[in-house]
């Protein structure tokens, strides 16, 4: 058969489905009519010929079924018969179909709304051109991986075959005049071919060139197109106009697109590196992300065993810089997105759970009115439909109520997700961009079928099995009890599952509370911090600069409200932050003898503002310059790591620069005191080492390390944030240099807990909308076994067992369907939590308490459905129940 | 009138095919035709036509149209596909080797084997 034909028969199927029924009656009216004119010639009477011509045609309707199945029209014919009648089934019943849509549109809903955040953040592929061949390159030291010197960088260029592109950038930020206002903007400082490696070009203008990538070259800038919308109100003619960068005026050379930002970091321009030979030559700094390109047909693994020889060369090279220092590729992808894999993963499994919960609900639901349509059923089975036929009708009634539910669930996603994109962690990259779009509808789509056939396809069985004589040979219509176990089995399934995602919501909350009660090691009450970054035209000078910030101390400290101001290089949790590897003294050059230690350049009076502890030894005082001893303040893990078992006050250690001799020539450093760990990293991370020195005695290159920016730290009297006040006494001192991310010490603590509070807060819902699904699964299941056994119970309070007894009899059948299922929850439970480890502070995935509490509360919960169908039992009137049958 | 016959199973869709490649009858001229032709000995099931008249539609061995019929009535007519001529080359051939081989076993005797 051509497929033309088919296709014609489908088509006069599906859009003239009426027209071809009555086409057919004309057919088969005339071949009777035609029939019974013959046999009125053979002299019968019209109305007998018209008789007999209808009965040797045969059954009518059976010829036209046949017809219509011989077109293949029946099976959509069919099936929209289903919908309609599945429509007015559920009409009938509106308890169960409220109860049911209710159930699935919350599987359904947060199953998609979790959905369309996966698929912004982590599926989405990043807006680069071939993103798979785009690889970030590390160097690795001591188990670590870190960003690359910009010597390396240059020496891997140079070297290495595999890639297209190795371009480089830095973060950065400058302060930009654009409308008169200071204004603090995020950027990165990369190479010329930068936007090659990504494969972008710019949606106006051009990105810079190799020759403005060099030293000594006017100032250019690339701009993204939301800070040319924002900041430039989307000027036309912005391209080759100069805007204040720095306070250096710096022409606009190109526009890049909105979906431009490769390293997912809200970059709004970017300069050229142009580095001076004496940085090429610099393989000490390492603050570059190295982005490369592969050519077409290198494999990552190539690529990185071409680097394992360039990291052996550049190591006998430069052996002080580079011994022992290893350098590795990754999908540039797969290290931007990871951090969101695990938790993503875990909430995605998190409604997937609450889905097919919802499911076991709407299945058990199902059963029970399965029993009680058992007689619709047998007579639809008396009157010639096949086993088949009914499962496709029953079937079809779910589809109904999966789409009922489906268009809820969408409407509550919607909801759902503008409501996690405003509380999400801001630091989730591209959750944004979430939105219930043509694939999330799609997955919604697919998951309500799915679920259709998940929660329909067992009822849906059992009834086309029903055999017809029991059901009429029964009396109460009800044909026995014997086959409850699959009833039984989705409660079971549905209390394993709950006490899963209960146990990895305890786990969390328990961890953020435990995070909660940390010590952060300095009075955060009352501090207020903000970041102030002079650019290089005009304080280039370090005492120039030195003296700016100390001028803004003493502004700021005589403010009203004001109790104290100091600087730091880096304020606690402020993120960032420069690190150095110490010597102590009288121990050999040697890499293996350096401890990594985070440092601190702060002004005399910071210890004594954010009111970090001084646990033996001396603060730091304005007389600590570098005309005086060199002078160093360690926190107590730096202390035990360096002089285990010794008291360090008056011990030294070399750091942070190169005495007159070169680099060999140690510059020592006494230290004076010892204060207490500071958690800079963030509440639920171990402190680290780190020292402080004094602002007046850091070293001139310093300021080039720390880009002449620091975090300005004031205690207040109260709770206010004087944000005006502070931008106007940094403005006076320093002209046209704005303030930025100026907040209060507790908020920016509650803002590094955000993501753990907002997995905590998401899990949490869904542990407990879990529990709750499976305690109306419990109720269910307990409360028809009760209706069921009415006759029974009767007998038994007739034979005089005691209202305690039968509570007891059904609340012990509640509590066995829940024991097992809380045995297999924390078998695999304790399977799964193990992949929570990371997420968690101080508590072990094991935690004993934690599986045990939440064991109690579903048990206890599961009592209380159960005790409810167990009082009705208790009220069975035993000559009701007698009667009945 | 001789003893009327069973129709084998399958054969009714060649008889109507058959029927049909001698010129466009309605549904109830192929029933006629083909009693005419067997000389009434088959026994067919009127309604059963239909049925297999869609089947060999929806097949695209047979085409339909509307026309009139003889006493001016509005029928349906059927008419043969190219595709329906093929099918009936290949039905009959398969038809007449398959009674060939049939009628050679059941008329072999003992000596025979």
């Amino acid at each position: 058969m051509t497929l033309w034909s088919r296709f014609r028969s489908w088509w006069s199927v599906t859009l003239r489905r009426a027209r071809m029924e009555s086409e057919m009656d004309a057919e088969i009216r005339f071949h009777i009519e035609a029939y019974a004119a013959d046999l009125m010639r053979g002299g019968i009477p019209r109305q007998e010929a018209m008789r007999r011509a209808r009965i040797e045609f045969g059954g009518i309707e059976r010829v036209k079924e046949e017809g219509r199945e011989a077109r293949g029209v029946s099976f959509l014919d069919e099936f929209f018969q289903d919908l309609r009648h599945g429509q007015r089934v559920l009409r009938k019943s509106p308890g169960f179909a409220i109860v049911a849509v209710l159930t699935l549109a919350l599987g359904i809903g947060a199953t998609t709304a979790i959905f369309s955040v996966v698929n912004a953040v982590l599926l989405r592929p990043l807006a680069i051109e071939d993103s798979a061949r785009v690889v970030l390159l590390q160097e690795q030291w001591k188990g670590s991986a870190g960003d690359v010197s910009v010597g390396n960088f240059n020496d891997i260029k140079k070297q290495s075959s595999s890639y297209a592109e190795v371009s480089c950038s830095n973060n950065a930020s400058f302060n930009l005049e654009t409308q008169g206002i200071p204004e603090r903007v995020d950027g990165e400082i990369a190479t010329f071919n930068y936007f090659a490696t990504f494969g972008v070009q710019p949606i106006a203008g051009r990105v810079f060139t190799a020759d403005e990538d060099k030293p000594g070259h006017a100032p250019v800038v690339v701009i993204s197109e939301r800070f040319w919308r924002t900041s430039l109100h989307a000027d036309s003619a912005v391209i080759g106009k100069p805007i204040r960068v720095n306070g250096l005026p710096t022409t606009v050379v190109g526009v890049m697109p909105k979906s431009f930002d490769p390293l997912l970091s809200n970059s709004n321009l970017w300069v050229p590196e142009a580095f001076t030979p004496a940085q090429l030559a610099d393989h000490d700094d390492h603050y570059l992300n190295v982005m490369a390109r592969l050519k077409p047909g290198v494999t990552t693994a190539q690529a990185q065993s071409e680097l394992a020889v360039i990291a052996q060369r550049l190591q006998q090279e430069y052996p002080l810089d580079d011994a022992d220092r290893g350098l590795r590729i990754q999908q540039l992808a797969s290290v931007l997105l990871g951090d969101q894999r695990l938790s993503l993963r875990m909430m995605l499994a998190a409604v997937g759970f609450l889905l097919l919960i919802a499911c076991a609900n709407i299945a058990n639901l199902q059963l029970a009115r399965s029993r009680t349509r058992q007689r619709e059923i047998a007579l639809r089975a008396a009157l010639g439909a096949s086993p088949n036929r009914i499962v496709r009708q029953l079937l079809t009634e779910n589809v109904v109520l999966g789409l009922a539910g489906g268009a809820a669930g969408v409407l509550l996603a919607y909801w759902a997700l503008s409501w996690i994109i405003v509380h999400g962690p801001a630091e989730m990259p591209r959750l944004d961009q979430s939105r219930i779009d043509a694939s999330a509808l799609a997955f919604a789509c697919g998951v309500t079928l799915l679920s259709s056939f998940l929660f329909g396809l067992a009822p849906a069985l059992r009834s086309a099995a029903t055999r017809l004589n029991e059901v009429f040979k029964s009396t109460s219509g009800i044909v026995g009890g014997s086959r409850d176990h699959v009833r039984s089995l989705l409660v079971v399934g549905e209390v394993a599952l709950a006490l899963v995602l209960m146990v990895g919501a305890g786990l969390l909350i328990r961890s953020a509370l435990l995070v909660s009660h940390v010590d952060p090691g300095f009075d955060t009450s009352n501090v207020v911090v903000g970041r102030v970054g002079l650019p290089d035209a005009g304080y280039h000078d370090p005492v120039v600069a030195r003296q700016t910030f100390e001028r803004m101390i003493s502004a700021i400290a005589a403010l009203p409200g004001v109790e104290s101001a100091a600087v730091v290089s880096r304020a606690p949790l402020a993120g960032g932050g420069s690190s150095n590897g110490l010597l102590a003294e009288g121990k050999p050059l040697d890499l293996a003898n350096l401890v990594n230690s985070q440092l601190q350049i702060v002004s005399p009076s910071y210890l004594s503002t954010a009111r970090v502890p001084l646990k033996s030894g001396r603060d730091f005082t304005p007389q600590d310059t570098r005309e005086h001893t060199f002078v160093a303040i360690v926190n107590e893990t730096l202390a035990r790591a360096m002089w285990p078992g010794e008291n360090p006050i008056g011990k030294r250690f070399a750091c942070c620069e190169a005495g007159p001799k070169g680099r060999m020539d140690p510059v020592w450093h006494e230290i004076v005191g010892v204060v207490a760990d500071v958690r800079a990293q963030g509440l639920d991370r171990q402190p680290q080492p780190a020292f402080y020195i004094p602002l007046a005695q850091m070293p001139a290159a310093a300021w080039d390390w720390i880009g002449r920016t620091m975090d300005l730290v004031v205690r207040t009297r109260g709770s206010v944030v004087p944000v005006r006040e502070l931008q106007s006494t940094v403005a006076s001192v320093a002209p046209a240099v704005p303030i930025y991310r100026l907040s209060s010490m507790q908020q920016k603590i509650s803002s590094t807990l955000e993501r753990s509070h907002f997995d905590t807060f998401l899990l949490a819902i869904f542990a407990a909308t879990a529990l709750l699904l499976s305690s109306v699964g419990i109720y269910g299941v307990l409360s028809y076994m009760v209706a069921q056994r009415t006759r029974d119970i009767g007998i038994r309070i007739a034979l005089g067992a005691s209202q305690r007894q039968i509570v007891w009899d059904v609340l012990g059948i509640g509590v066995r369907l829940v024991g097992i299922g809380l045995a297999i929850g924390l078998a695999s439970a304790l399977a799964a939590t193990r992949l929570l480890s990371s997420l968690l502070y101080g508590v072990r995935p094991t935690d004993a308490v934690t599986f045990i509490s939440v064991s109690l509360i579903l048990l206890v919960v599961a009592l209380i459905a159960g005790y409810l169908p167990a009082r009705r039992a208790t009220r069975v009137d035993p000559i009701v129940a007698l009667r009945y049958e | 009138m001789d003893k009327q016959l069973d129709l084998l199973q399958g054969t009714l869709d060649m008889l109507i095919l058959k029927a049909a490649s001698l010129g466009p009858l309605h549904g109830y001229g192929i029933l006629l035709r083909i009693q005419q032709i067997s000389k009434d000995r088959l026994e067919i099931q009127q309604g059963s036509l239909y049925p297999a008249l869609y089947r060999l539609e929806h097949q695209g061995w047979i085409t339909s149209e509307w026309g009139e019929s003889e006493n001016k009535r509005k029928a349906k007519f059927y008419r043969l596909t190219t595709a329906g001529k093929r099918r009936l080359q290949a039905e009959t051939e398969n038809w007449n080797s398959m009674a060939d081989v049939i009628a050679g076993i059941l008329g072999t005797k003992p000596e025979e084997v």
